[in-house]
Order: C-alpha cells, then sequence, then structure tokens
C-alpha cells in the first residue's frame, strides 16, 4: 500500500482514526470516572462493529452474537487466572477462541438463512449457557473471579488498539474486491453463487473475524470487570445491546456502530444514575429500536446520508 | 479450444415428481441450443442441474470431457457456464455497472483488478444497450431492462457457455425485436455457446441454429428450427392433438 | 425395577411438560405460519399472560385455569393492535414476505421484548412471584403425577386440538389456511389479506397469552419479568421441531423438548443442565437434515 492509497481512505475512516488518536493521546490526562466510561463505550463499539460485520454486511441477523463475546472472557479468565498469562495475552487468548468457534458455529449454522439462522445463534448462546454451567474448569456454575489488580490505562489501550484495527479491517473487506462478494451476498445470495461468488466461504471467513473481534472484546471485558461469570457473560441482553447499537447506528456501515454505541451506552449510563430513571434506559432504547426499524431504515448513518446529499460523499 | 457442454441421460426427481427424465444434448462454444417445450416440461430445472443450482439425480454433466455434476454453482461459473434467472435477481442496492462488474471480478475470468472490472462492466453494458442505464441503482429498473442486466451479467461473467432462462419474456412485439437483433449480434461479437430456454416460439426459432424439444421431462424432438416446427409431436405437445393438421 | 419406575415417571413428566411447552409455542407457531413473522416478542407475551394469571390470582383469587378467559380475551386484542402495529406495513400488498421485511420485523420485535420486559422490571420489580396452587397428586402404579400439571396437560391438548378444527373445518379458519398458502390466490377467491392476517395474529397472541397463564402451574416462584429470555427460545425450538404452521407439530417438538429435559438427564448422569443444552441443540441437526419439521 502505497501513500497515495492510504491518504485516498476516505473521510470517514481519517475521521474515526482521528478520533481514536486523540483519545489515545489524552487518555494519561482523562480522570478516573471518565476513562472507566470511556472504556466501556470503546468495549461496546468494538462488539457492535463486530455484529455489523455479520450482520450489516452480509445480512445475517444473529441473536447469539454474546457467545463469542462470553467465551472470549472466560478464555481471558481463565488464561489469567489458571495459566498466569498477561491479561493482553489473556484477550489474544480470547480472540482466538472467539474465531476458532466462530468458525465451528458458522460451519453449521451459516446454512440458514433469515430467521433460521437467527434462531439456530440464538438457540446455541442459550444452550451454551447450559454448557458452561457444567464445566468444571470454568467455575462449575459459579465463574471465575480474577485479581481485580487492573491498570485502567492498560485496559483502555488494549481496547483501543482492538477497535482501531476492527475499524480498518471493516474498511479493508468492504472496499477490496471481498466486498462487492459481501455486498453482492446481501442483494441476493442465490445471484452470488451462480455469478461465481463462493458464498459460502465469504459469509465463514466474515463471521470468523466478527467472532475474532467479538472474542477480543469479551476478554477485555472480563478483564475490565476482573472476571467472567455465567449468568452475566452469557445474557442475551449482550446480544441485543449490540444489535440495538448498530439498528440505530446503521447497519452495514462504516461509522454506524460507533454513532450507535454512542447514542446507546452513553444515554444507557445517564440513566443509571438517576434513581427514578434507572431500568428504564431499555425500554427507551426498545421504543427508538421499533421506530428506526418500522421508519428510518438505515438508522442515523443511512438517514444523514439519504436527506444531506453533502454527506453521501463523506460518510459511509 | 471450443468448449463443448455435454449433458446425457440426466434425471432429477422432487421426492415422486420426476422433473427430468434422461435428458441428453450437448452445446458447442459459438452455437445456440434452443430449448422449449410447454410449461412445467423441465426447462428451467435442466438449466439449474447444469449450473450446479440442484444437483441431478443421476446422469452425466460434463465440460470438454471433464465431469461437473454435483459441483457447486459458484465452481460451474468459473469453469465457464454462467446462467441467467428467470425472475432477473439484480443486486438492487448496487449500480448496473457494479452489478456486471461483479460478475467480471467473481466469474470466469477472475478479474482481481476492480478499476479493471468496472471497465469491462461498461463495455459489457453498452453491448446490450444498456449505457445510459451504467450508473443507476439497478433497482430503479424496469422488467425489461433488469432482464438485459441478468444478460449483461452472465456476459460480464466471460463464461463461454451460456444458460439463459426466458430472457426474451414478457416483451412487446417491438422489444422483442430489438432483444433478439442485440442478442444476435452480441452473439456474433463474443462468439458465446448458449442453451436458451424460452417460451416465446419466435425468439426461439430466430436466434437458435439447433433446437430440442421436452415434454414431461423427456426429449420429444430434436432437429432445425424449420424440422422443429413441423414435428406433429411437437405441435400435439404445444397446441394438442387437434392443431396436428393446422399449424401456423 | 426402580430404575425403570424412575424412567416411567421421568417420561410421564416430561409428557406433562412437553404439554405446555408445546401449548406457549403454539401461539407462534400460527402467527409465524399465517402471517409468516417471527415474533421474538414471543416470551414476553407469555409473561404477559403469567402475570395475569398472577394478578388475577392475587386480586381475585383465582387458579391459573380460571384466567384462561381474561388471557384469552386480553392476548385477542393485544394481537390486533400488534398486526397493525409491527406487520400490517411489512404485509400489505404482498405476495410473500422478503428477506428485507423479514429483517424489519426481526429487529422491530426485538425492540418490542426490550420495551415489555424493561416496562415490566420497573412495574413489578425483577423479582420472581408465584401463584400458590397445588391441587395434590394422582398415584398410577409407580408413577406420581401433580394433577395441576395434569389439567394443564389436558387444557393444552385441547386448546391445540381445538385450532385445528377451527383452522380445517370453520370457513375463517379454511380462509386463514388459504391465505397463509398462497396469497394472491386467496385474494382471487374473495379473502381479505388483511382481515385474515389480523385475526390470525390475535388468536395466536390469544393462545400465547392462554399458554403463559397455564406454564404458572409448573413455576410455583418462577413468574418474572425476563422470563420470556427461556420460554421464546423454547418456543422457537418447538416450531422449527414440528414445522412452522402445522398445528400438531407444536404438540410433537413440545413433547420432544419435554420428554428430552426430564429423561435425557437420565442418561446424562443426572445433570439438568446438559440435558437442557441437548434439549435447544436438537435444532441444528434438524435444521439441517429436515428443513420442513419433523412431521411432513
Amino acid at each position: 500500500m502505497n501513500l497515495r492509497s492510504i491518504l485516498s481512505v476516505g473521510p470517514t475512516l481519517w475521521g474515526i482514526g482521528i478520533f481514536l488518536v486523540i483519545l489515545g493521546g489524552s487518555a494519561p490526562w482523562i480522570p478516573g470516572f471518565l476513562l472507566t466510561l470511556v472504556t466501556g463505550l470503546l468495549i461496546w463499539a468494538t462488539l457492535a462493529y463486530s455484529l455489523n460485520l455479520i450482520t450489516g454486511l452480509v445480512g445475517y441477523v444473529s441473536f447469539g452474537h454474546v457467545v463469542f463475546m462470553a467465551f472470549g472472557g472466560y478464555a481471558l479468565a481463565f488464561g489469567v487466572g489458571a495459566l498466569n498469562l498477561h491479561p493482553v495475552v489473556g484477550v489474544a487468548l480470547g480472540a482466538a477462541v472467539g474465531l476458532a468457534l466462530a468458525l465451528g458455529i458458522g460451519l453449521v449454522t451459516l446454512r440458514f438463512r433469515g430467521v433460521y439462522f437467527a434462531i439456530a445463534t440464538l438457540v446455541i448462546a442459550v444452550a451454551a449457557l447450559y454448557i458452561v454451567l457444567d464445566i468444571e474448569e470454568l467455575g462449575d456454575g459459579k465463574g471465575i473471579i480474577l485479581n481485580p489488580a487492573v491498570e485502567p490505562l492498560s485496559v483502555f489501550y488494549t481496547i483501543l488498539v482492538t477497535l482501531a484495527i476492527e475499524v480498518g479491517v471493516t474498511y479493508a473487506i468492504t472496499h477490496g474486491r471481498i466486498g462487492y462478494g459481501i455486498r453482492s451476498i446481501k442483494g441476493d445470495e442465490d445471484a452470488a453463487n451462480t455469478l461465481g461468488i463462493n458464498a459460502a466461504r465469504i459469509k465463514l471467513f466474515v463471521y470468523a473475524l466478527s467472532g475474532l473481534f467479538a472474542g477480543a472484546a469479551g476478554g477485555v471485558y472480563a478483564w475490565n470487570v476482573s472476571g467472567a461469570f455465567p449468568y452475566s457473560s452469557f445474557s442475551l441482553t449482550f446480544s441485543l445491546q449490540m444489535l440495538a447499537m448498530i439498528v440505530i447506528g446503521g447497519m452495514g456501515t462504516l461509522l454506524g456502530p460507533l454513532i450507535g454505541t454512542v447514542a446507546v451506552y452513553l444515554p444507557s449510563q445517564v440513566f443509571l444514575t438517576i434513581p427514578l430513571l434507572s431500568g428504564l434506559q431499555f425500554t427507551v432504547i426498545g421504543l427508538v429500536v421499533i421506530i428506526i426499524a418500522l421508519f428510518v431504515p438505515g438508522g442515523i448513518v443511512g438517514t444523514l446520508r439519504k436527506y444531506i446529499p453533502e454527506f453521501r460523499g463523506m460518510l459511509e | 479450444m471450443t468448449r463443448v457442454l455435454e449433458v446425457s441421460q440426466v434425471h432429477k426427481y422432487f421426492g415422486g415428481v420426476r422433473a427430468v427424465q434422461g435428458v441428453s444434448l450437448a452445446v458447442q462454444e459459438g452455437n445456440v441450443i434452443g430449448l422449449i417445450g410447454p410449461n412445467g416440461s423441465g426447462k428451467s430445472t435442466l438449466l439449474n442441474l447444469i449450473a450446479g443450482v440442484m444437483k441431478p439425480t443421476k446422469g452425466r454433466i460434463s465440460l470438454d470431457g471433464q465431469r461437473i455434476d454435483g459441483w457447486p454453482a459458484h465452481r460451474i461459473v468459473e469453469q465457464g457456464i454462467a446462467k441467467t434467472h428467470q425472475i432477473p435477481k439484480p443486486f438492487l442496492a448496487m449500480t448496473c455497472r457494479e452489478n456486471v462488474a461483479v460478475a467480471a471480478m467473481f466469474g470466469s475470468n477472475k478479474q482481481k483488478d476492480q478499476s479493471e472490472a468496472l471497465e469491462t462492466a461498461g463495455r459489457v453494458l453498452t453491448l446490450v444497450g444498456l449505457e445510459g442505464k451504467a450508473d443507476s441503482i439497478s433497482s430503479n429498473l424496469t422488467v425489461q431492462e433488469r432482464k438485459r442486466l441478468e444478460f449483461a451479467r452472465v456476459l460480464g461473467t466471460g463464461a463461454r457457455i451460456l444458460l439463459l432462462d426466458e430472457i426474451f419474456a414478457g416483451l412487446s412485439p417491438e422489444e422483442l425485436r430489438d432483444a433478439i437483433g442485440m442478442f444476435t449480434q452480441v452473439q456474433k461479437e463474443v462468439g458465446f455457446g448458449a442453451l436458451v430456454v424460452e417460451h416465446v416460439m419466435r425468439a426461439v426459432l430466430t436466434v437458435s441454429g439447433h433446437v430440442v424439444v421436452i415434454e414431461e421431462g423427456t426429449k420429444i424432438a430434436d432437429g432445425s428450427p424449420r424440422e422443429v416446427v413441423e414435428n406433429p409431436a411437437v405441435i400435439e405437445a404445444y397446441l394438442g392433438a387437434e392443431a396436428v393438421h393446422a399449424p401456423t | 425395577m426402580a430404575d425403570a419406575a424412575l424412567f416411567l415417571s421421568d417420561l410421564a413428566l416430561g409428557v406433562l411438560l412437553g404439554c405446555v411447552f408445546a401449548v406457549i409455542a403454539h401461539g407462534l407457531n400460527l402467527i409465524w405460519g399465517v402471517a409468516k413473522v417471527v415474533n421474538v416478542a414471543h416470551g414476553e407475551f407469555i409473561m404477559l399472560g403469567a402475570y395475569g394469571a398472577y394478578f388475577l390470582n392475587l386480586w381475585f383469587g383465582f387458579n391459573p385455569l380460571l384466567s384462561i378467559p381474561f388471557d384469552a380475551a386480553i392476548g385477542l386484542g393485544v394481537g390486533v393492535l400488534f398486526y397493525f402495529g409491527f406487520l400490517h406495513r411489512e404485509l400489505r400488498g404482498k405476495e410473500s414476505m422478503d428477506l428485507q421485511s423479514e429483517m424489519v420485523t426481526l429487529v422491530s420485535t426485538f425492540g418490542l421484548s426490550l420495551v415489555l420486559i424493561n416496562t415490566a422490571q420497573k412495574l413489578w420489580t425483577p423479582d420472581n412471584v408465584g401463584i400458590p396452587w397445588s391441587p395434590g397428586y394422582v398415584v398410577f402404579g409407580p408413577v406420581q403425577l401433580p394433577l395441576g400439571g395434569l389439567y394443564v396437560a389436558i387444557v393444552s391438548v385441547s386448546i391445540i386440538a381445538l385450532s385445528h378444527v377451527f383452522l380445517s373445518k370453520t370457513y375463517l379458519g379454511n380462509a386463514i389456511r388459504a391465505h397463509s398458502q398462497d396469497i394472491p390466490a386467496a385474494q382471487l377467491v374473495g379473502i381479505n389479506p388483511t382481515i385474515t392476517a389480523s385475526i390470525g395474529t390475535a388468536v395466536g397472541f390469544g393462545i400465547t397469552m392462554v399458554g403463559g397463564a397455564l406454564l404458572t402451574v409448573w413455576l410455583p416462584t418462577g413468574i418474572f419479568p425476563a422470563m420470556g429470555n427461556l420460554y421464546a427460545p423454547i418456543s422457537f425450538v418447538i416450531v422449527v421441531l414440528g414445522g412452522p404452521g402445522k398445528m400438531w407439530g407444536s404438540l410433537v417438538g413440545g413433547l420432544t423438548l419435554g420428554v428430552i429435559i426430564n429423561v435425557g438427564q437420565l442418561f446424562l448422569g443426572n445433570n439438568l443442565s446438559l440435558a437442557e443444552a441437548a434439549a435447544f441443540l436438537i435444532l441444528i441437526p434438524v435444521l439441517l437434515l429436515r428443513p420442513e419439521g419433523i412431521l411432513r
């Protein structure tokens, strides 16, 4: 890749890149509570981008994405707790576990289309919880508790780098030749096959990437909360929250997942601090999701592109 | 080398329904073969079997002597055989140019370079007369234009044997005349071989050098267009027994 | 001998549980079959049905069986609202559901599920409640069965049988079936697609909420706002196992699940969680080998 092609990546990628660099550069001076908030935001953004790969780009709605996050978390907890690995290595382990799981699950479930894929992934996520409850090495239903000596800045930089790589990967696979393949599969999988696209392989590739990043994010999440616990790790709410983020931000876009994460995560945190509203954040998110799904296809980014022509060339 | 697609004794059963029963035919690069028959006679199924959309129950399909039956659709295209869809299936979110570029990138020629593929797409769209629509989103096309785009995409794959499923259906007489003219010219220029499934008799008899007729999954006639229309079995299959003595 | 008795009683319990599973999935089955829509918020309507039974018991001392007509009436009303709120725009004027609309309904009903769970948590707290009703046991040889479960099983099977009769013997039922098979053809013979689909959806919701009420008999303390997160996946599996739109499919799928969970643990070292995992994962081989469901 020469300098010129690096410069020509377009304003959206530049914007996200500059945002992340500024965030990274100022992190040491960000006060503790705010750093925690931003770290949480980045973890969720990584998860949203991960779901965006398979659901936004390829068009396969997954209700069970939490499974990669949860096993990524368990991988870190096990690696750090039982094997004494460095947490960053634990995150890499989480990513590897997410990748391997996605390959295995994808090989079977990606044969199903539409609702059948959604249901199959949901069911696997539910079943996975029951299986984990029974694995002795993974805490036998009680989970794994880690020593909470967490260095907030290391957690922050790990997730920042993970997210940056993920956004770069999303950009790369949507702009290369494979991007045409992915868009074709989303458009009409049968037609894609009859034009020479190996849809099964491309879907599996994207799903594997998606599992990898969700696994890494799950690892960072477990590191951040010092442990992995079955009922909270496998909570379907996580899957649903990721989905809400990309629906609101704009499915299949490069900027949408980030916008969606900000739009869902920050208000949720604010709601949590107000006793009267605490617990109602998901009611509001749910209402927004309903309205967007029914009346505003394309989410925030899609709508901006549609109604403001100047944004069309800039936002993707 | 001239490429040859050979279909021999191919059968396809859906549970108890025998959709195709022992059909054999051959298509050579450069030749256009018409495949006609009444509704539900198994024409589209046969194309799907060749294109790898479905697997034959038994029988043999080969390209230049190599067996390809049972291969997945995308590998068949890589080998140089591409099929249109009876109901056009454009990628609705893409422009026409992108639709065809996908075919160029992933089809038989596998043009890895995006800008080259987009150029190829532009040339192909000009061939089929869609150059004016190259940068329109394909969801804005009319039915007739979608049919042309479908044809452009198989051309874009660079395949040497095309399987064309009713690309002339639903056109007005003038549109049909234009479409036939366009097809004949493109065929001369590109020199592909084609198996053309068609309801519109006039179209199929004009464009093909050889016609195969199937009824209820079996081949009932085979010959030049002239021979076929005069064949009593064919007339009976199409128009019923009473019409045998009053051919059009 | 003791093992055989244990097996028999687990099998019998599995069958009873399977019947109630069948009825909670049945409403989803009906909506899936008629409107070709998968309601992701299905579990939340089971939850609402269960709370309906709970409050009727709390206020008037009704047992769960008595709450059936009330839940059914509320369900019918909610179903009509749901149809016009969520489905009508996507289904109107279409011959079949395309992938795009499928995505819209999946996502919008998922939003609805978030709203319902969290509003319920705010209104009724996230804590578990239950209905104190246990009419005792009945003993058949070595097998001891809870009477409540038996009543519920009888009602469940009756509901499924009645819905089968409704769909195959009544004019409206036939119209719904015709609509679910071929919308343009149904329209040609004078069937109004909106009326048929909305009634079908309403009946589906009525049955779902009744299912929630019946389920409470099995849940002495298991009624809570997020309970749908468990019963929705169970319902999805059951409908896919039986085949969407096949009325007896719910019963076949429900019994399969109930028996796997109850008898399965005998073979999995008395391990309930593995048996439950197996009951969910059975979906995968069925989808691979018989995508149209177990029933032909």
